[in-house]
């Protein structure tokens, strides 16, 4: 079992998210869509595995690099 | 309506049949006459910058409004418009201090729970940039388009809705450039050309083009290019501080790699400022030699032109129209939406300055 976390790549707001804690992803799959610049951008799982926690919520601002989930696998 | 809908990058569009809603009380829906095919299109279909899946792309667009919201006040139907990526909200800190490209209000947007403009089969479609041009409709909010006038013919004043704009707009408000001043441009695609025809209405001393294809350096001395260079047989740099003697007042990076964002910064002479306009990959940085900030080297980026494009836009059309401004050049060739594969493939090569969508 490992920790992975899931980092966004740009500064943003968070604008949906996708998966609730406890559900399963592959990797690529969509966890949230942030906004930024009027951009939807999909911060997307970097490994398969189960969200075990969501660190941001949905209006919050995040910046770049910061950990918006953790997945186990 | 009939759409290119982009389900995966890297791969094919395809001409979809999907579904637009109806305006709510600040939109517009557009049909569009004709589209431009972007660079920054590419980015977003080969991933280099991610987005939201399925897509339909295309954000340089003139066309006729069809229908507006209950509230919608500044176009009606008939009217000949511009769509613009930067859709201003109009209350922020950045739109009331004139720095509306710099908006970042989500309120453009339909939220999370509204019903999406574009969907099909019940599944959103996301829009992009507040566009998605490469659609036979296009639902836009009333901030992402302007008013033009009628004898402005549409595949033209589809360039201004972003590459002239960005372009022009890097010049005339990112950079400020002076009149005599010295002036190179790297890059010139639609963009580079249109920062090369910027500086000449600016009124720049010495423009100098850089690119390693030929035709578009002879493009370059249409837009009004003192001096090409080509950056395959020579170096680049070199030349520039050359012909410069001591390096430039302006520099503009229109190809977006860290490469090229460099030799930008390398070009100047004392004082000078480089404006980097290309789209650098997300994750790439650039690297500056220190000791050069000393002469009181600039850097800095541009998005979109730093445009107030309601005001900006009409005026380019004045340009065009009295022969400021030089599309009619730019313009490779003219396509059908079914073609849109082959002008991304075109793009990719780099030879061609710009495909032109025109519907029926
Ligand atoms: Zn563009
Ligand atoms: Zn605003």
């Amino acid at each position: 079992m490992a920790e992975i976390e899931v980092p966004s790549e740009v500064t943003g707001t968070v604008w949906k998210i996708e998966v609730a804690v406890g559900d399963t992803v592959k990797a690529e799959d969509t966890i949230m869509i942030l906004e930024s610049m009027k951009m939807e951008i999909p911060v997307e799982a970097p490994a398969a595995g189960k969200i075990t926690k969501i660190l941001v919520s949905e209006k919050d601002g995040v910046e770049e690099d910061q950990v918006v989930a953790i997945i186990e696998s | 309506m009939k759409a290119a809908v982009l389900r995966e990058q890297n791969k094919p569009m395809e001409i979809e049949d999907v579904e637009i809603s109806k305006p709510g009380p600040r939109e517009v829906l557009v049909r569009p006459v004709a589209m431009g095919v972007c660079h920054s299109d590419l980015h977003f279909l080969n991933g280099s910058y991610p987005y939201m899946l399925p897509t339909i792309l295309g954000h340089e667009s003139a066309g006729i409004v069809e229908a507006v919201g209950r509230d919608v006040t500044y176009v009606k139907k008939g009217d000949h418009v511009i769509t613009c990526l930067s859709a201003f909200c109009g209350h922020c800190d950045k739109c009331l201090t004139g720095h509306m490209s710099l908006c970042s209000s989500p309120e453009v947007s339909r939220k999370a729970e509204e019903e999406p403009r574009i969907s099909q089969g019940g599944q959103p479609v996301h829009q992009f940039l507040n566009l998605s041009s490469f659609a036979e409709l296009m639902l836009i909010h009333e901030h992402a388009l302007v008013k033009i006038r009628e004898d402005m013919p549409m595949d033209r004043a589809a360039l201004i809705g972003c590459s002239t704009t960005t372009g022009v707009g890097a010049v005339f408000h990112t950079a400020g450039v002076e009149p005599g001043t010295k002036v190179a441009v790297i890059g010139c695609g639609g963009v580079g050309l249109a920062a090369i025809n910027g500086a000449a209405i600016a009124g720049a001393g010495q423009i100098i083009a850089v690119d390693m294809v030929d035709s578009k350096l002879e493009l370059a001395k249409i837009m009004g290019a003192t001096h090409t260079i080509n950056a395959g047989k020579v170096d680049a740099v070199g030349e520039v501080i050359e012909l410069t003697q001591g390096g430039c007042d302006y520099t503009f990076e229109a190809i977006g790699l860290k490469a090229t964002a460099e030799q930008a910064f390398k070009m100047l002479g004392r004082g000078g400022v480089a404006t980097v306009i290309g789209m650098i990959p997300i994750g790439t940085n650039i690297e500056l030699h220190g000791v050069e900030l000393l002469a009181e080297k600039k850097i800095q980026g541009s998005n979109m032109g730093s445009n107030r494009f309601r005001v900006d836009m009409p005026r380019f059309v004045d340009f065009y129209l009295n022969g400021k401004l030089h599309l009619d050049e730019v313009i490779s060739k003219r396509i059908k939406l079914s073609d849109i594969n082959d002008a991304m493939e075109a793009l990719k090569t780099g030879q061609d300055a710009r495909h032109v969508i025109m519907m029926d």
